[in-house]
């Protein structure tokens, strides 16, 4: 089975042979219950296991289930969490609600909400010949056609994003003389980045993680939060989908930070890929360029004043984290407008750098560091206390987001550089927004988050990251 | 997939020893070149028990080893084995065949060349397994793990009879 | 077998009570390099009749060195061990020190090369990966290109002999050729036949043919086509027809089990294998054949070579015919290859 992961978490995957079901070496934990010692087991024809009891009562085992959970808790294979995965987070799984909700009574339906990210916009809209509006305004249509009641943008929760990096980057710039693991502060929107960090780097990397969240994980603070407020829901009441460039996001929605223990409900409920989506449009036998387009949700979308436009972030493909963060740290700290930024190509077109001078005097130093291999030599420059950046835009993907493995494969007469372009010129044709002159979310800090408290503010804006020990149990150790 | 304290074959069938060796006189005759045979590394491996604290049962009354899937050509230094896994999912496969391998060139002088292989039909990753067993750069590297090592040689220690 | 021979010159313990996994030639063909089980790496050198330990470097590796390999400056040795890392060692005067730590590999890096201009250096693990490093003026290495085009350990990897072209060999019975192309190392090709592990390759002395060796029990000879003379593109060079590589000639029955390692003399052309029967066998080519299908006949055997497993044969890289052997045995064998004139 190919893995749809990217490659950095396909490294890690250190099974060899034994096909993906039985390779899987996570152990489970089966409730035993005392003084049941004695009893057989008996295998069925059909291969079902029975406990027998010593009173000759017979009781079905249950086989034992790896959720996603435990593939992220477990620092042996990933790529074999892919049968879990296509259980657990495949676009049947939204046909499964919507089917739901035709049949079940007003008081039972959930309320089901889609946020589409900018880069999916991006890749569809390459496909079908459209703008990235275009696109938002289609794929609206076509979700509502379906029984989907909000479709929503995460390049507006992007600007919270963007917001609480250059706010937590501020802080941990000040605090960089008394806390040696302040900076770099190295972004995690990521997943993939993240997930390998936690299992190869564990303790020494995660301090520089940003813990600000994700696009799509402050998507979900906002619908299951927000946005369930509002409407007088429980956030169990709410099925939301997120629309990614990237099979790994899948991992991150599943992550127990993201899962609101008393409310039993996952911020993000599924995960879907842009193409997922096209095979959605595909099963509806719908072509998304003769869609109608209707209007765009204006509650949780980026969108100019006129609402007709989706707007973006400046500064590429993979969120803008650099470009914006630079820009407001130099005017905040050092009192320098900087209208364009310069990137200097390194080692290569994945490993830039931009700097803020003064009088000769480097006052900051920020790269993006995107594949496998730039992350290899950043993450080795950090042990050897030889990194010179304050910041560092760390994508796991060559090329970044849009070229996430999600992503539209490229058609057969073009190349994957082709369409990579093509993505990447619909995606720049979008004027940006400015994060702090956006209003709403302005309006939002101070009606939303004033309100529940500066602690509860922080639980929904920000995350943390765990380090996964390496396994010790010889029984299961694969060589 | 074993989870801890849960079996994963509880009640496996167990088989019954075959009898001591019978000494014969050139056996204690040491002027006599003994050439290694079948019955003796089959004695070597009878011993392994894999050491679970419920089911103490040694490779023989598990019947993963007999004597006659053990072939030995000590002309050519040769040892074949042969084992058969309890269950044909047996997770414990590939760690029972690295146990008999290891007990195997921890017993037998350097000359010998030998071959792990499981019982033809009688496992679901057959040659897989077998493929790793067979690459001494991956069991040499397996030694070096102390956890796996330790697994090993419990699996080794020798069951008080 | 025909008119040559294989003379043992000497024979030596070099790694005790452990194996030796592997002996290198440095460029002057004066120094060998050799590591093992031990953990250690000795450096031999010859005085008078004889050849002497000159130093032990230790404190390297926490577990077995598998492979060691020296610069094509013959001033920097790289080795690469079963601890996940590669060191890299600097010579000085007759001593050598560790100069840095390449991490990065999940598990047991298995080989570790240069390029023939020194600049890039290439590794392979068991975590299924090959690394390209490059090194700077001030003998910093960073990675270049992370590859996964096997879809299990990697067994050795080997560089083209006067281009950076790379050729890597797995335990997936597959044989993958990369170049870099724009930004990127890319893999141009996957050589599939071997019906198991591909232990070691080995170029021609042109660079136009590579040999493989593996648990099958047979050798292999690729030839890479379209190149001049070959017809399609007479224009096209080696680095542009580096995609495109047909089996030429299969060398099977010689080969009692596993062979683990294969090197072609660029002095004589003569090809040696190692293997786990124990025996060093010297292959001889018949070059009126036809270059599309080559013939090979064996020229030497010497089935006893060691008493246990041959893991490694080399060839000296200035003294014609001179072969040095390693085993399982820990020890390290020196053979003269003398064919006869006829």
């Amino acid at each position: 089975m190919a893995s749809h992961f990217s490659g950095v978490l396909k490294l890690t995957d250190l099974d060899d042979f034994i096909t993906p079901s039985q390779e899987c070496v996570k152990p489970v934990k089966l409730e035993k219950k005392p003084g049941q010692s004695v009893t057989k087991i008996q295998i069925e024809d059909d291969g079902s296991y029975f406990q027998i009891n010593q009173d000759g009562g017979k009781q079905k085992l249950e086989k034992a289930k790896i959720t996603l959970n435990d593939c992220l808790a477990c620092s042996g294979c990933i790529t074999s969490a892919e049968s879990v995965l296509i259980a657990q987070q495949s676009q049947e799984e939204i046909y499964k609600v919507l089917r739901n909700n035709k049949l079940a009574s007003a008081t039972e339906q959930m309320v089901v909400v889609v946020s589409v990210s900018p880069q999916s916009r991006a890749s569809l809209a390459a496909r079908f010949g459209m703008s990235s509006s275009e696109t938002g305004r289609r794929l609206t249509s076509f979700f509502k056609g379906l029984g989907v009641h909000h479709v929503f943008d995460t390049g507006f929760s992007r600007t919270f994003s963007l917001l609480e990096s250059q706010q937590e980057f501020l802080e941990r710039f000040q605090r960089r003389e008394q806390d040696k693991t302040a900076l770099p502060m190295l972004t995690s929107s990521c997943p993939g980045w993240v997930c390998y960090a936690e299992k190869t780097h564990g303790e020494f990397i995660l301090p520089y993680i940003s813990t600000t969240r994700s696009p799509q994980q402050m998507m979900g603070s906002l619908v299951k939060d927000y946005f369930a407020g509002k409407q007088g829901l429980n956030p169990r009441q709410i099925y939301h989908v997120a629309v990614m460039p990237c099979y790994d996001k899948k991992l991150e929605a599943s992550r127990p930070d993201f899962y609101l223990d008393e409310e039993e409900s996952r911020e993000v409920d599924l995960v879907i890929t842009s193409g997922e989506v096209l095979s959605m449009l595909e099963q509806e036998k719908v072509i998304l360029n003769e869609v109608e387009m209707a209007p765009l949700d204006e509650l949780f979308s980026n969108m100019s004043g006129c609402g007709n436009e989706l707007l973006s972030h400046a500064g590429g493909g993979s969120g803008g984290y650099l470009h914006h963060v630079f820009i407001h740290t130099a005017k905040q700290l050092f009192g320098e407008e900087v209208k364009e930024l310069t990137y200097k190509t390194l080692k290569n077109k994945d490993f830039q750098e931009v700097t803020l001078e003064k009088d000769g005097v480097v006052l900051l130093r920020f790269a993006t560091s995107y594949g496998f291999r730039n992350i290899q030599n950043l993450v080795q420059k950090l042990k050897r206390g030889k990194s010179p950046y304050h910041f560092v835009e760390v994508m796991a993907c060559p090329s970044g987001s849009l070229n996430g493995g999600g992503q539209l494969k490229a058609l057969p007469n073009q190349t994957s550089k082709e369409l990579l372009q093509q993505v990447e010129q619909i995606y720049m044709a979008d004027m940006p927004s400015i994060p702090e002159e956006d209003a709403r979310v302005a309006e939002l800090y101070r009606s939303w988050l004033q309100g529940v408290g500066e602690e509860r503010a922080k639980q929904l804006l920000r995350t943390q990251y765990h380090g996964v020990e390496k396994i010790s149990n010889g029984l299961i150790i694969k060589w | 997939m074993s989870g801890s304290g849960a079996l994963e074959n509880a009640n496996p069938l167990i088989f019954q020893r075959s009898g001591a060796r019978l000494l014969t006189a050139s056996d204690e005759d040491e002027d006599v070149h003994d050439p290694i045979d079948d019955r003796e590394i089959f004695d070597i491996l009878v011993v392994m028990s894999i050491n679970d604290p419920e089911h103490p049962l040694s490779l023989e009354e598990l019947n993963v080893v007999e004597q006659v899937r053990v072939q030995v050509n000590d002309t050519d230094s040769t040892v074949g084995i042969e084992f058969t896994p309890t269950i044909p999912h047996c997770s414990m496969a590939t760690l029972i065949g690295l146990s008999i391998k290891v007990k195997l060139l921890r017993s037998l002088p350097d000359r010998f060349k030998i071959d792990v292989h499981i019982t033809p039909g009688t496992h679901a990753s057959e040659d897989a397994v077998n493929k790793q067993l067979a690459d001494k750069e991956r069991v040499a590297a397996a030694l070096e793990n102390s956890q796996l090592l330790e697994v090993v040689n419990q699996c080794l220690s020798t069951k008080s009879l | 077998m025909t008119d040559a021979r294989l003379v043992l010159a000497e024979r030596f313990n070099a790694h005790p009570d452990s194996r030796c996994w592997h002996v290198a030639w440095n460029p002057a063909g004066t120094l060998m390099a050799s590591c093992g089980g031990d953990r250690a790496i000795r450096i031999w050198g010859k005085e008078g009749d004889s050849w002497k330990c000159l130093s032990v470097l230790q404190d390297g590796h926490q577990r077995t060195v598998r492979r060691v390999a020296w610069s094509p400056c013959g001033t920097y040795l790289a080795s690469a061990s079963f601890d996940a890392t590669t060191c890299i060692w600097k010579k000085k005067q007759d001593d050598f020190e560790c100069l840095t730590t390449l991490e990065g590999h999940e598990n047991e890096v298995k080989c570790v090369t240069w390029a023939p201009s020194g600049n890039l250096l290439a590794t392979c693990s068991r975590d299924k990966s090959v690394w390209v490093w490059e090194v700077d003026e001030e003998d910093e290495y960073e990675c270049v290109t992370v590859i996964n085009s096997h879809t299990q350990d990697v067994k050795h990897v080997v560089w083209h002999p006067t281009q950076e072209l790379l050729a890597s060999a797995s335990y997936d019975n597959n044989i993958c050729v990369y170049k870099e192309e724009d930004d990127d190392w890319e893999c141009k090709a996957t050589l599939e036949g071997h019906t198991s592990t591909v232990w070691s390759l080995t170029f021609d002395p042109s660079g136009q043919r590579l040999a493989s060796c593996s648990d099958d029990r047979t050798v292999k000879i690729w030839k890479c086509q379209n190149l001049e003379g070959s017809g399609v593109c007479p224009c096209a060079t080696v680095e542009d027809a580096f995609g495109s590589w047909t089996c030429v000639c299969t060398l099977s029955g010689f080969h009692g089990r596993t062979v683990y390692d294969i090197a072609w003399c660029r002095l004589t052309g003569a090809l040696v294998t190692a293997c786990g029967d124990d025996g060093v066998r010297v292959f001889k080519e018949d070059v009126t054949a036809d270059p599309d299908q080559p013939t090979f006949s064996l020229a030497a055997h010497v089935s006893k070579a060691h008493s246990q497993d041959v893991n490694c044969v080399v060839w000296n890289p200035k003294e014609a015919g001179l072969l040095a052997s390693c085993s399982d045995n820990g020890e390290i064998a020196l053979w003269r290859y003398q064919e006869d004139d006829e």
